[in-house]
């Protein structure tokens, strides 16, 4: 908050700042570690206790056959994925890398000129500085790719990384006209991808379709200075021709893929908890707006809802998922395969954190805001939508990247049930006749820790990173 | 089932209908004047209603789906819905159980819930004990004991538990010596064999009674009551005088004192028992199932990379004045801590913390991946023998929702004690 009202912002003069004082190295020990007899018995025995730990783990590290990883690379990264059809992964990989560099050069770009039109430093953008937010999982792809056997690997990270360059640096310059569309086009590309690694599915078609209709809606919205009922109309019904003429076409093109259920590996980590989290969001705002709602049987229904899910282990949604979620099912339709279950039952459970998590957004919106919007004469739902969904989405988007983060940790509960994600691959490459019987967990499971830790300790810092820009908490 | 819509729709539509009917009915005989009352299709009480029974009509729609799906589904593959499958002999053994295969259904999940709560109630001091530590190690002066103490935090914050499970188990318990067959006598046995470590179990010494521990067990509670009442003695003079109270010095010595002296009174009437394995046979000591050790430790050490996050942010939360009024008072470190931070940090850190409890007692159920018997791995195994999923798994839900119950009962009622009163 303090940064928008740029006149109270107190900004530190060079002068003003305390003095660094730089201690001798002895001196900074004194200080640091021997300042008392305690601490420096503490010093001795954790320092002690430290330096065994590094050399077995060293001792592990030379010792260790990374055999069983060489050989299960891509069974790690892809799963079962068809030999024949590794194009799609990356062609999926770059479309992915693309999207999120243009939609961060722009966003980048936004912050920027936001700041300066109100008068407010900005630190310039540098490179390093990205890399020292994104080592941790730069320095794990590395990692993971000096397993490969073959040079495929290793060029395509390396072009992925500069897609990545170049798209950001075509963000960051491009016009405003584009940057307001970037978030359009950084969707498209998302969907293109998923459609690239599965097939013109049902699910593609439609969310492309969406996306479309939205933008031709957002694009008519733009250009109606003050918004009329034929205007409003116009909207709507040029929105839903645009999203079913593309969702026609799509299907149309009928481009061949697989299906999800043969997916396997991180992928499928990363697959399930983006699906988890971006399906899950709008059923949680609605579940959190019920469990606010006065009437009586909308909020009992949610609440039961959302206190189920809450109160029970993952594990036993997932063996619902299983057992119980075909029997649910109409007599006269096929039962879907157990990914999509999975799916059906991780939404929900992602759903029902959400709307925990935006409840507390929403209890933090003061209710002077609705109470103004009220008297300003608005309607109920445009109410929830221009006034107190924006101030209480904003408030929780540090939340929200927790909750992402303990859903990608949580996918690894799909190994209960015998999907192959990350975790699940190491008891597979353990089966095989190869491995069998070595105790050769002791390898892949650190392999698969580094995998995991990495994306959750980078997306951790993230969060934390808009938090202190958000200004959350903070009075 | 678009039969049944049509009859929703009729059926919102007629009530509509004799809704507008009646008020109108009831307007024209009571005389009341309606000028200033808004259409009904602007009237916010009416509106009100209809969203509430709309949406009723669609959660009973929806249910009543659901239902038929399932009926005509489980009469396809004949699933009877009934709970007397519970009496039929479960076919599940568990390791260092007397339960037989024999024993009906019922009692197999009563002992896996038993165990349950067993992994909850060691796990969860054990994790607050371990946080607390880690929490304030974060907040040392000592360089290279905070840094290593965020390594810890960072690191197992942002792994699955069940990788810190399995690991605990494939890689690390699994690794003692078989506990099966003949190996058993090699088992790792540290301290002059006191202690036992194998793969299937652990074992450390136990207390066995000799002829008069009767007599002795029933001195210890005499002991207890005593060292209670010296307790409420010295508070009550510390409150009366305001003398320096040493409560518990006082209460654990006069405990300690009684304890010994009729240990030797009674001329030991118990003696440690050494765990042994003698002929495949495990004998004397206390015994633990490994896996039950795994999972409690892997779920403490999660858990309390979690805990430690809330002692550090609590501890941080206590306001500076408070510290430096310690320090103004000459209290020495820890005195500060036990006095003056931890007791209001404390205050601040206990409804998050039960919120940690609920997760380590959900996570409970991830002891099927290494195949501890608790509740989830025993209707796991159930499912295997295609006893009914249906009523297995609504057991099993009802079991955790009743933990997670009496978990935020018990935290709600500790929280509501702590706080303070007023304001």
């Amino acid at each position: 908050m303090v940064t928008e009202l740029g006149g109270l912002e107190t900004v530190l003069l060079e002068e003003d700042k305390p003095p660094v004082v730089y201690l001798s190295p002895s001196d900074w020990m004194r200080q640091n570690l021997f300042n008392n007899w305690y601490n420096a018995l503490i010093t001795f025995l954790v320092g002690a206790s430290f330096v065994a730990a590094v050399v077995l783990t060293l001792r592990w590290l030379l010792a260790a056959d990374f055999q069983i990883v060489r050989t299960n690379l891509r069974v790690f990264m892809i799963g079962q994925f068809p030999r024949d059809e590794l194009w799609r992964p990356w062609v999926s990989g770059f479309l992915l890398a693309g999207a999120g560099g243009l939609v961060s050069g722009a966003m980048w770009r936004n912050a920027l000129e936001d700041a300066e039109e109100k008068g407010l430093p900005y630190p310039p953008h540098s490179w390093t500085d990205l890399l020292r937010r994104f080592w941790a999982i730069i320095v794990i792809l590395l990692f993971f790719v000096s397993f490969a056997r073959t040079l495929p690997p290793y060029i395509g990270l390396l072009l992925i990384f500069v897609t990545i360059y170049i798209t950001r640096e075509a963000g960051m310059r491009s016009k405003p006209a584009l940057r307001i569309r970037v978030p359009f086009i950084g969707a498209l590309l998302l969907l293109v991808s998923f459609i690239a690694l599965a097939g013109t599915s049902g699910l593609g078609a439609s969310s492309i379709g969406a996306a479309l209709g939205w933008w031709t809606s957002f694009e008519i919205g733009r250009r109606t200075e003050t918004p009329t009922l034929q205007h409003t109309v116009t909207r709507w019904i040029s929105a839903v021709v645009v999203g079913v003429v593309a969702w026609i076409a799509v299907r149309a093109i009928g481009f061949e893929g697989f299906g999800w259920d043969d997916w396997g590996g991180i992928h499928l980590t990363l697959f399930v908890t983006v699906v988890g989290v971006s399906i899950g969001l709008p059923f949680g705002i609605l579940l959190a707006l019920g469990r606010q709602s006065k009437l009586r049987i909308i909020k009992s229904a949610t609440v039961v809802f959302i206190e189920f899910v809450r109160g029970v282990p993952l594990i036993t949604l997932l063996l619902f998922s299983t057992f119980l979620l075909p029997l649910f099912i109409p007599i006269d339709i096929t039962i879907p395969g157990p990914l999509t279950r999975a799916m059906i039952v991780i939404t929900a459970f992602s759903a029902a954190y959400i709307a925990e998590i935006v409840r507390g957004g929403l209890q933090a919106v003061p209710l002077g805001q609705t109470e103004a919007a009220q008297a300003s004469g608005m309607s109920v739902g445009a109410i929830q939508r221009l006034i107190v969904l924006p101030q209480a989405l904003r408030a929780v988007i540090p939340a929200m990247v927790g909750q992402f983060i303990s859903l990608f940790k949580d996918t690894s509960l799909l190994s209960v049930i015998g999907l192959l994600e990350f975790l699940q691959v190491s008891a597979v490459a353990n089966a095989q006749t190869e491995f069998l019987g070595q105790g050769l967990v002791s390898v892949t499971y650190p392999f698969v820790a580094l995998g995991y830790w990495a994306f959750a300790y980078t997306m951790s810092k993230e969060s934390r990173r808009i938090e202190a820009k958000l200004g959350v908490g903070v009075r | 089932m678009f039969q049944r819509v049509g009859i929703a729709v009729a059926a919102l539509v007629a009530i509509a209908v004799v809704f507008l009917v009646v008020r109108a009915v009831i307007d024209r005989v009571t005389g009341r004047d309606t000028s200033d009352r808004p259409p009904p299709w602007r009237d916010i009480n009416v509106l009100h209603w209809a969203a509430q029974i709309v949406a009723l009509a669609l959660i009973v729609l929806l249910a009543d789906w659901l239902w038929t799906n399932f009926r005509d589904r489980t009469d396809a593959i004949g699933l009877v819905l009934n709970f007397d499958f519970l009496s039929q002999p479960s076919g599940v053994s568990i390791a260092d159980n007397a339960l037989s295969p024999n024993a009906p259904i019922r009692d197999a999940i009563a002992q896996g819930v038993k165990n349950t709560f067993l992994i909850i109630l060691l796990g969860i001091p054990l994790s607050v004990i371990l946080g607390t530590i880690i929490g304030i190690s974060r907040l040392s002066t000592n360089w290279l004991l905070r840094k290593l103490a965020t390594v810890y935090v960072e690191f197992f914050r942002n792994i699955p538990v069940l990788l810190v499970i399995v690991f605990a188990w494939g890689a690390v318990f699994l690794r003692f010596p078989s506990s099966a067959g003949q190996t058993a006598e090699r088992a790792w046995r540290p301290l002059n064999g006191w202690f036992i470590f194998s793969n299937g179990r652990f074992a450390f010494p136990s207390i066995v009674g000799l002829d008069k521990f009767s007599t002795y067990r029933v001195i210890i509670v005499v002991a207890i009551i005593v060292a209670i009442a010296v307790l409420i003695w010295r508070t009550s003079v510390f409150n009366n005088t305001g003398h320096p109270h040493h409560r518990v010095r006082y209460a654990f010595s006069s405990f300690l004192a009684i304890s010994i002296i009729s240990f030797f009174a009674l001329g030991a009437p118990f003696e440690m028992s050494k765990p042994d394995v003698v002929e495949r046979i495990w004998v004397g000591g206390f015994r633990m199932q490994m896996p039950y050790v795994a999972i409690m430790l892997a779920l403490a050490i999660y858990t309390a990379s979690h805990v430690s996050e809330i002692v550090r942010g609590s501890i941080l939360s206590v306001h500076k004045g408070q510290v430096e009024a310690a320090q103004a008072l000459a209290l020495s470190g820890f005195q500060r801590y036990r006095y003056v931070v931890l007791p209001q940090a404390f205050r601040v850190a206990f409804p998050p913390l039960i919120n940690q409890f609920l997760n380590y007692s959900k996570n409970t159920s991830l002891a099927v991946a290494i195949g501890f018997a608790e509740a989830t791995s025993i209707v796991f195994n159930l499912f295997g023998q295609s006893q009914p999923a249906p009523q297995l798994l609504l057991i099993l839900m009802l079991v955790y929702l009743a933990f997670s119950l009496l978990l935020s009962l018990f935290g709600n009622f500790v929280n509501g004690r702590l706080q303070i009163v007023g304001r």
